[in-house]
C-alpha cells in the first residue's frame, strides 16, 4: 500500500519537515534521495511520483523543493544498498523517458541529521556535475568551514576546485583574472585563496605583493597552485609570504591537506 | 611585352611560395593544437628570454604595453624598456606606474656601442622589469643598449605599440627548443589590432578594423605573413623578421655586431647580417617563422602616417639591398644569393619601375593603336585574378589553421577588401615606394612621424 503525496512547501520548512520525519523513523533505517534537474523539474516530478507509487514500501514520499529545483524522496525502512538499487532503477527510468541527465544524491541516515545538513545535501545535488549517483556522507559536511577564493584562468580547474571544496563545506567564489581577484578579496574577505600565478591583468609576484598591501583586516592565506615549476619563482614566492606552493598537475588529496593545515 | 612576362614571373613565384605555405600549414595547425604550452610555460628547461622594448615618445601606449608584457605565460624572462630620449613623458609615466628607482651602479655587461645611458631603473617588487633611460639614438641604438643590459641567452625585440598574446613567447620558445643549436632567429606573426577590443593589456575580442587604411593593411599583413613567410622559412630564405616581434640568439646578434644604427630597416638588416655570417662561416643555421605566435600591432590609420611608414620601408629596403649587393647571385650564399636577394631586388625594390614602364608601354600601345581592347582586358583580368587568388589563398590558410576571425561578416569583408585593394591601394604602394627611393637619393635619414593613439581610445573609436 503506497501513498505518495506531493506538497508545495516553503523550502526552509521542507528541511525541517524532513528532519522530523527522519527522527520518527529513528532506528528502523531511513533513506533520503535528492534529484535535481535544471530545466525539466515538473516532468521529472511526475515520473518520479509514478515510480514511487508502485513501490511496495509504505511511507515513501516525494516532495518538491521549488527554490533549489530539487525533488526530495524519502524512503523509510530502506538501507543504503536497497535505496541505491531503487535509485539506479529510477535513474534508468528517467533516462529512458529522455528527461535529461538527472543529478541524484543519496544518503542512508542512521542518526537524525540537522536540517542544515539536509539543505547542504540538496545543494550538493545541484552542484554535482556527474551523472553518477552520489552517495552523500554526513561526515564531509561537518568539516571546518571557511571562505576560499579560487583564482585561475582555466574554467575547468576553477569548477573542479569549487565542487570539491563546496562538498567539504567550504564557501567558495571564483575569479578568472588578477584584477577581479583583488576586487573580490576586498569585498568578500576570504580566509584563504588558491591562486594560479599566470593570470591576465596582473600576475606573478606583483600580484602577491598587491594582495598583501590590500586594506583588509585579515589578509587571506595564499596557496599558490600553478604550472610554474621554476625554483627561483618558488623561493621568491615563499619569501614574499605565500603560505604554500603546489604545482600542477596536483593531487587533490594533497591540496585538501595543505588547505586544512593553512586554515588551522 | 616585358611587362606581361614580368607579371607572369612574379605571379608564378608568389604561387610557388604560397604552395610551400600550404604544404606546411597542416603541421602548423596540428602543433598549435596539440602542444602542451601550459606545461611548458612552467618548466625550468625553457631558456630564459630578455624582452627588449624600444620606446620613443610612447607615453600613451607604454603602460598598457608593459602591463601586457609583464603577464606573459613564460617561466623566466625579463622586460627591458629602453626610453630613447623621448621628448614626452614616456619615462615619467613608467617610473610612476611601477614606482621605479634608479639603480646606483647598474651592471652593464655588453660591449656594443650606444649613446650614453642616463640611468637604469628598477623596483624589487617587479623583479623582472628594467627601464633604461638613454640619449636619443634611434631604434637600433636602443636595442643595442637593451642587449648590453640583458642577462639571458635569448633576446626578443618588441615594438612599444604592439601587444603579445599571452602564449606568444612560449610558442616561439617551443619552436626554438626543437632545434636550439641551429635556430638563430624566429619571427612572429604580426596582426592588426585596430578594431579589436583591448582590455588590461590583452586582446579581448578580435574583430576587423572599421577604417579603410587599417583594413587594407590587415589583408596585406595576412598575405605577407601567412602566404609568404611560411613558404620562405621552409626554404630558409626569410629575409626579414618583423621588428614588431622576433626572437634571436643573443650570441649571434652580438657576433654580427648588433643592430645597425642610423638607418631604418634595421629589422631586415640584422637578418641579412645573420645569414651572411652563418653562411660565411659555414655554420648550419635556420631563420624560422612561427605563425602561431601572434603579436597585435597598431596600424597607421591615416593616409599621412601610412605613407610615411611605407616610404621609410621603401628607403630601408633599398639601402639594405645596395649595402648587400655582393650577395646577389653569389654561390657562396646559397638560397640567399640565388633566390631571396634577387627576388627582393627585382620584385620588391625594382617592382615600381617595372610596373610604371609596363604601364607606360601599355599606354603607348594604346595611343599608337597597336593593340585591341580585348587583349588589354584579358591582360588586366589575368593580373587581377592572379593577385586575388593569392589573397584568397592567404585567407584560406588563416581559416585552415588559426581562425582568429570567427564572424562571417568579417570573412565577407576580407574578401571584399582583397578585391578593392587592386583599385588604388596597390598603386599607392608603388607611389610610396618610389617616394621612398627618392628620399634615399636625397639622403633623407629621418624616421618620420608616427603618432600613437592610446589603446583605450583605440578600442572605442576604431
Amino acid at each position: 500500500m503506497s501513498q505518495a503525496t506531493l506538497q508545495r512547501v516553503q523550502s526552509t520548512d521542507l528541511y525541517d519537515e524532513l528532519e522530523q520525519e527522519a527522527r520518527q523513523h529513528r532506528g528502523s533505517g531511513f533513506a533520503l534521495m535528492f534529484l535535481y534537474s535544471a530545466d525539466r523539474l515538473s516532468e521529472m516530478k511526475d515520473a518520479v511520483r509514478g515510480y514511487v507509487e508502485q513501490l511496495s514500501a509504505s511511507g515513501a514520499q516525494v516532495r518538491e523543493d521549488a527554490a533549489m529545483r530539487t525533488l526530495a524522496v524519502t524512503l523509510p525502512g530502506y538501507s543504503l544498498d536497497a535505496a541505491h538499487y531503487e535509485a539506479l532503477l529510477l535513474k534508468q527510468l528517467l533516462e529512458e523517458q529522455r528527461l535529461g541527465e538527472p543529478r541524484i544524491t543519496l544518503a542512508a541516515l542512521t542518526e537524525p541529521p540537522a536540517s542544515s545538513v539536509i539543505k547542504q545535501m540538496a545543494e550538493a545535488t545541484r552542484l554535482s556535475t556527474s551523472s553518477d549517483i552520489y552517495i552523500y556522507t554526513e561526515q564531509k559536511s561537518e568539516r571546518g568551514r571557511g571562505r576560499i577564493l579560487i583564482v585561475d584562468q582555466d574554467a575547468a580547474v576553477r569548477d573542479f576546485l569549487h565542487i570539491r571544496l563546496a562538498m567539504q563545506g567550504y564557501e567558495t567564489l571564483q575569479a578568472a583574472d588578477g584584477l577581479e581577484a583583488l576586487d573580490l578579496i576586498v569585498k568578500w574577505e576570504p580566509d584563504l585563496m588558491i591562486t594560479e600565478l599566470n593570470l591576465h591583468g596582473i600576475d606573478g609576484l606583483p600580484f602577491i605583493h598587491h594582495i598583501q598591501q590590500l586594506a583588509v583586516k585579515h589578509p587571506p592565506k595564499i596557496v599558490v597552485l600553478t604550472e610554474k615549476r621554476v625554483e627561483q619563482t618558488i623561493s621568491q614566492c615563499f619569501e614574499s609570504g605565500v603560505d604554500d606552493y603546489v604545482t600542477k598537475p596536483f593531487s587533490p588529496v594533497e591540496l585538501d591537506a595543505r588547505i586544512r593545515r593553512c586554515l588551522q | 611585352m616585358t611587362a606581361i612576362y614580368y607579371v607572369m614571373i612574379v605571379s608564378a613565384l608568389y604561387f610557388v611560395i604560397m604552395m610551400l605555405s600550404f604544404r606546411n600549414i597542416w603541421n602548423i595547425s596540428r602543433r598549435a593544437a596539440y602542444s602542451a604550452y601550459n606545461t611548458l610555460s612552467g618548466s625550468e628547461l625553457v631558456p630564459s628570454v630578455s624582452l627588449l622594448v624600444p620606446a620613443y615618445n610612447e607615453e600613451l601606449t607604454i603602460t598598457e604595453n608593459v602591463r601586457c608584457l609583464m603577464t606573459l605565460n613564460y617561466p623566466n624572462y625579463e622586460v627591458i624598456v629602453i626610453n630613447d630620449g623621448s621628448s614626452d613623458d614616456t619615462l615619467d609615466v613608467l617610473l610612476k606606474e611601477y614606482e621605479l628607482e634608479a639603480i646606483p651602479n647598474p651592471e652593464i655587461r655588453g660591449r656594443l656601442d650606444t649613446q650614453r645611458i642616463r640611468g637604469v631603473y628598477h623596483n624589487p617588487q617587479y623583479p623582472h622589469l628594467y627601464v633604461i633611460d638613454k640619449e636619443n639614438g634611434g631604434k637600433a641604438d636602443s636595442l643595442n643598449a637593451g642587449i648590453n643590459l640583458s642577462r639571458y641567452p635569448l633576446i626578443s625585440s618588441i615594438d612599444a605599440d604592439s601587444l603579445l598574446e599571452k602564449d606568444a613567447l612560449i610558442r616561439m620558445a617551443r619552436m626554438y627548443m626543437e632545434n636550439p643549436e641551429e635556430t638563430v632567429a624566429i619571427g612572429g606573426d604580426v596582426r592588426i589590432a585596430n578594431g579589436c577590443i583591448i582590455e588590461n593589456g590583452a586582446v579581448k575580442e578580435v574583430s576587423l578594423p572599421r577604417k579603410m587604411w587599417p583594413m587594407f593593411q590587415s589583408i596585406e599583413y595576412l598575405k605577407a605573413f601567412l602566404g609568404g613567410r611560411i613558404g620562405w622559412s621552409h626554404i630558409n630564405g626569410l629575409i626579414i623578421v618583423s621588428g614588431a616581434f622576433g626572437m634571436f640568439r643573443k650570441d649571434y646578434v652580438i657576433a654580427v655586431g648588433g643592430y645597425r644604427g642610423g638607418y631604418p630597416g634595421e629589422d631586415m638588416n640584422i637578418i641579412i647580417k645573420l645569414h651572411r655570417y652563418m653562411l660565411k662561416n659555414k655554420i648550419p643555421y635556420r631563420v624560422a617563422f612561427c605563425p602561431e605566435a601572434v603579436c597585435w600591432t597598431q596600424a597607421p590609420d591615416s593616409y599621412h602616417i601610412l605613407s610615411n611608414q611605407r616610404k621609410r620601408w621603401g628607403r630601408g629596403n633599398l639601402k639594405n639591398m645596395i649595402e648587400n649587393r655582393d650577395m646577389l647571385f653569389n654561390p657562396r650564399y646559397k638560397v640567399m644569393g640565388w633566390l631571396t636577394m634577387p627576388y627582393n631586388v627585382i620584385f620588391e625594390a625594382l617592382n615600381p619601375y617595372f610596373r610604371i614602364t609596363g604601364l607606360l608601354a601599355l599606354l603607348g600601345y594604346v595611343l599608337m593603336d597597336m593593340t585591341n581592347w580585348h587583349v588589354l582586358l584579358v591582360f588586366g583580368l589575368v593580373n587581377f585574378l592572379g593577385g586575388y587568388l593569392l589573397s584568397i589563398g592567404a585567407l584560406l590558410l588563416e581559416e585552415m589553421a588559426f581562425r582568429r576571425y570567427n564572424k562571417l561578416s568579417d570573412l565577407v569583408k576580407m574578401l571584399l577588401f582583397s578585391a578593392l585593394k587592386f583599385v588604388g591601394y596597390h598603386q599607392l604602394g608603388v607611389l610610396w615606394r618610389v617616394q621612398g627611393h627618392i628620399q634615399y637619393l636625397q639622403n633623407n635619414n629621418t624616421w618620420g612621424t608616427m603618432t600613437r593613439q592610446s589603446w583605450k581610445e583605440k578600442s572605442k573609436t576604431a
